[in-house]
């Protein structure tokens, strides 16, 4: 008898044991993408800021769609802008050989000569604007807009944000590189280098 | 001793002032009163042991006391020794002594989490005469960070695992590295086997395509469960951190890790001092000791300041992207909403915040 | 008052025992000193340069110190084998070898803990895991687990003998109503204690190879074979340098043991390879790496290439009655399948958990001289602890131990 109930204990115990032991999960969503949608919903905004890592660095606001977010100024940064200080002829008197070379330097590497050549992105009457494919003027610091006539779709993921470079950090506001940061336009592609290191121990680790 | 005679520099603590009230009677402004720098009992910070229990003081202060004797023991003979290097030694043992008895950072108040921070910089001033700037920052609310990684835009240049190694003062010797980027052929889908994660050559190579993994900071981390001494856990904007000091060196997390997220430091870590970066977070850069885990924290250093993980700041192609999943604006978002994304083995519930997309 | 004037009495004639024996006692306690000297020597150099001292990386996390002790935490359990018949069912020819038995489980259990210490990175701060003063991730953590019933089971395993042995140094007869509950708590503690430790490996899903639901009766099976096994060696000894009486029928009887788990062992391990190789997925990989190689690498072929011919063979030759029967051959069988489990279940099962890692990358393992040395020097601790147990329990065993008022 003593045996007996001595043993019914002992299931007991394990019982409540296996039962306390099942792994709590307090979360009430089934997976993490719920949860952000959730959580979301009640988004207050957040107190850090990247403000202080984009000061000193010129920016301009855009919106383009849905989107408003900033990019960097970028006339500025063109050497020698303006460019009608050295284009006050127009080029095809430049083009006689007359004057000092200039540009010769660029070599232009996007897309096949049938596509584009200078004049299919720069204005030869206007130098200091760019020109759309239509013949519109578009300002230097928004040179996205020149891009963004043939490739279409990296434009819908810069907006969105997953084509392209954040600057500062990715706390608000949005600031982010524009095309030609990245890009050199003339020569839009990235170089093939060499990694930036190479892991020793690894080798030895797998010998 | 009151803190007003101290030769070195004074970090304000807030702390002082109480411990000054209970300071020496001795009289003696520094130098011989040895024992009352090491009679720690009389510290009235409430970690450690007392967390666990909340209890007072007692427990506690009855084990130092009992031990710390046995130190003045020691403590004494040293003294008498070396006068000139006296007080610096001493105020290096009872930090030494503190850091070793201290609490989980888990578990700590704000002013335990301050108080361990001001510690580890004074230890470390007085070790190399250096300051470090080291942060405790706690989780914003309404943060939950996420990351994206476009696999048509790497190019497997590994600026990014070189940052990421300057950035977090990974050990040097063992090549440690948080970030592995693979190198996979075209055609042959994700196929890790196959794929090479210590390339050289030069890159992009012909036919292949590049892939990073890290740690994925999960939702349901299996690495946080598994721990022992909950030395690692989930922090409320989703970094997945370890507390290096409470760490004992088990390794289940390691076992328990379907991603190689963890690292190990099997021999003492060393950065040469001219490398080391100075701008840490406790749970983040700071030095580590040998036999404890240390991870991927998405930067907590930069991120809970509002930058972006070094490995985002240094890719040169936009590949990576970092931001904060509550935010419905957010570029991470965006990326979730309209891209086709997927994670890897999402099969085992985990949970990752990692994902991955192309073009 | 008089319990501690017996029980101080009982230290200084165990004391006296343990000192005093013949030649060969010496030479063995001896070279179980020096064996620890030396591990205790390795063991100071792992802990000057870091666990770089032994061949575990990152790739492979877990080497030599956890396989052994999974496979000893199953040691440990299998005393339950004797304790169960002896106690509940009061099966009076296990009696002798029951108390050895404990004898080996405190030994085993000894042995896992330094085991466990050995492998921490910082053993400094392994108050952390005490709980109380540390934190104590229970019940989520199944080490935390592991540490309560292996530290339970080793409390049970102390106190059952120690109240059994007190009594017999008296000259008086143990209770069974006191120690009764005890042994009955144990047998359920001593499953527990190895489906713990299986469902430390178990409950991974990042690791295919350990994350089946066969592997913690897998554990159970070889646990019942291998301590036995090692019990029944241990016993032969003991008979043949001690005056301690331990009768065929027992060493028969446990034979019997043995023979039952090494043919579940086996049988499960058919089921095992079969659903491994039958349709491999790319979840089979580390099971191909253990029996044949991936990719070239082939560090374990001849570890597990030794230890299924000889499991297969101890078990065949324990099969057949005739055999199991003639002790030459039971002790030879006994012996190639402590071995075979051994591999199996340490590095058979630990390493190949490892490889290959996450994303596919093999990194094998080599034990250093430094973690085998440490490795060595824990069996010898274990060899040393269980030889100061076992003689003084046949002391009072065999009444030269005895209270003197």
């Amino acid at each position: 008898m003593h045996m007996n109930s001595f043993k019914w204990f002992v299931f007991a115990a394990a019982f409540v044991l296996c039962f306390l032991s099942c792994k709590q999960h307090h979360d009430e969503y089934h997976g993490v993408m719920d949860k952000i949608e959730a959580e979301g919903k009640q988004y207050h905004g957040v107190s850090v800021s990247s403000e202080d890592y984009l000061q000193g660095i010129e920016m301009i606001e855009i919106t383009e769609g849905d989107h408003t977010f900033l990019i960097p100024e970028r006339k500025s940064h063109i050497k020698s802008f303006k460019c009608t200080e050295c284009h006050t002829k127009p080029l095809k008197e430049l083009q006689k050989g007359l004057y000092k070379k200039a540009h010769w330097d660029i070599e232009l590497d996007h897309a096949n000569s049938n596509t584009m050549n200078c004049i299919t992105c720069h204005d030869a009457n206007n130098m200091d604007a760019l020109r759309s494919l239509t013949g519109n003027n578009i300002d230097f610091n928004r040179s996205y807009n020149l891009c963004n006539q043939c490739h279409t779709k990296q434009f819908e993921d810069w907006k969105g944000g997953a084509h392209g470079k954040r600057i500062g950090g990715w706390a608000p506001p949005r600031a982010a590189m524009t095309c030609v940061n990245c890009h050199n336009p003339h020569k839009p592609h990235f170089e093939s280098r060499w990694p930036a290191r190479y892991n020793t121990q690894k080798v030895k680790e797998r010998e | 001793m009151s803190s007003k005679s101290k030769k070195w520099f004074s970090l304000n603590l807030g702390k002082k002032d109480k411990h000054s009230e209970n300071g020496c009677g001795c009289g003696k402004t520094s130098g011989g009163c040895g024992s009352h720098d090491l009679t720690i009992g009389e510290e009235t910070k409430k970690d450690g042991f007392d967390q666990v229990f909340d209890v007072k003081m007692s427990r506690r202060t009855a084990f130092k006391q009992l031990t710390a004797s046995l130190a003045i023991g020691a403590g004494a003979i040293s003294t008498s020794c070396s006068m000139i290097s006296g007080d610096e030694t001493k105020e290096q043992a009872q930090i030494d002594w503190e850091e070793q008895f201290k609490g989980n950072y888990k578990l700590m108040t704000d002013e335990e989490k301050k108080a361990t921070v001001d510690r580890l910089v004074r230890s470390y001033q007085l070790r190399t005469g250096k300051t470090l700037n080291m942060s405790s920052k706690n989780a914003e609310p309404d943060v939950l960070f996420g990351y994206a990684f476009n696999i048509s835009k790497c190019q497997g240049y590994m600026d990014c695992v070189t940052a990421c190694v300057e950035e977090n003062n990974q050990d040097r010797n063992s090549q440690m590295q948080y970030i592995r980027i693979h190198e996979m052929k075209d055609g042959k889908g994700f196929n890790f086997n196959e794929a090479d994660d210590n390339y050289y050559h030069e890159v992009p190579a012909e036919g292949h395509f590049y892939m990073g993994t890290q740690c994925f900071h999960c939702d349901n981390p299996p690495c946080v469960e598994v721990c022992p001494v909950q030395a690692t856990w989930r922090e409320d904007d989703g970094l997945v951190v370890v507390d290096y000091d409470w760490c004992v060196g088990c390794r289940y997390c390691m076992a328990a890790c379907p991603y190689d997220g963890r690292r190990f430091n099997w021999s003492k870590p060393e950065v040469p001092e001219a490398e080391v970066n100075k701008n840490q977070h406790y749970l983040g850069n700071r030095m580590r000791k040998k036999g404890v885990m240390e991870k991927c924290t998405f930067c907590v250093q930069r991120s809970r300041a509002g930058k972006n993980p070094a490995c985002v700041e240094a890719c040169p192609t936009g590949a990576r992207i970092f931001g904060n999943l509550l935010d419905p604006n957010s570029t991470i978002r965006w990326v979730l909403e309209n891209k086709k994304v997927f994670r890897l083995k999402e099969d085992l519930g985990t949970e990752p915040k990692f994902w991955y997309f192309m073009d | 008052m008089r319990r501690l004037k017996v029980f101080r009495s009982l230290v200084k004639d165990s004391l006296d025992t343990i000192t005093h024996g013949s030649r060969k006692y010496h030479l063995w306690m001896a070279l179980l000193t020096f064996i620890m000297l030396v591990g205790m020597y390795c063991y100071s150099i792992q802990l000057e340069q870091g666990l770089s001292a032994t061949g575990m990386t990152d790739r492979v996390s877990w080497g030599l110190y956890i396989s052994n002790f999974t496979f000893l935490v199953g040691v440990a359990a299998a005393a339950v084998m004797l304790v169960m018949p002896t106690y509940v069912l009061k099966d009076v020819d296990f009696k002798q070898a029951v108390l050895i038995g404990e004898g080996l489980a405190v030994a085993a259990l000894i042995m896992c803990l330094a085991f466990v210490v050995a492998d921490m990175g910082g053993p400094s701060v392994l108050w952390h895991m005490i709980p109380g003063i540390g934190v104590f991730n229970f019940p989520n953590s199944m080490l935390t687990w592991d540490v309560l019933v292996l530290n339970g089971y080793l409390f049970i395993n102390i106190t059952i003998p120690f109240y059994i042995l007190f009594k017999h140094y008296q000259g008086k007869e143990a209770k069974s109503n006191v120690y009764v509950p005890g042994a009955f708590l144990s047998v359920f503690w001593a499953v527990g204690i190895h489906l713990v430790t299986a469902f430390l490996y178990q409950g991974l899903q990042a690791r295919p190879f350990w994350n089946n639901a066969l592997l913690g009766p897998r554990f159970l099976a070889s646990a019942f074979a291998a301590g036995p096994a090692l019990i029944i060696l241990v016993l032969a000894i003991i008979r043949t340098f001690t005056a301690f009486k331990i009768e065929d029928k027992t060493i028969k009887k446990i034979a019997m043991v043995v023979t039952v788990a090494a043919q579940i062992n086996l049988i499960m391990l058919v089921s095992e390879l079969f659903k491994e190789f039958y349709a491999p997925t790319h979840h089979s990989e580390s099971a191909y790496y253990l029996f044949f190689g991936l990719h070239g690498k082939d560090a374990l072929l001849p570890w597990i290439w030794t230890a299924i011919p000889l499991n297969v063979l101890a078990t065949v030759l324990l099969t057949f009655h005739k055999l199991r029967n003639n002790f030459k051959v039971l002790f030879f069988a006994c012996f190639i399948l402590f071995v075979a489990i051994w591999i199996e279940k340490g590095f058979g099962l630990i390493v190949p958990g490892f490889i290959p890692g996450p994303y596919g990358k093999i990194a094998e393992y080599t034990p250093t001289l430094i973690e085998i040395g440490v490795t060595l020097g824990i069996w010898a601790l274990g060899a040393f602890v269980f030889t100061i147990l076992a003689k003084t329990a046949i002391g009072i065993e065999i009444g030269k131990l005895r209270y003197k008022n």
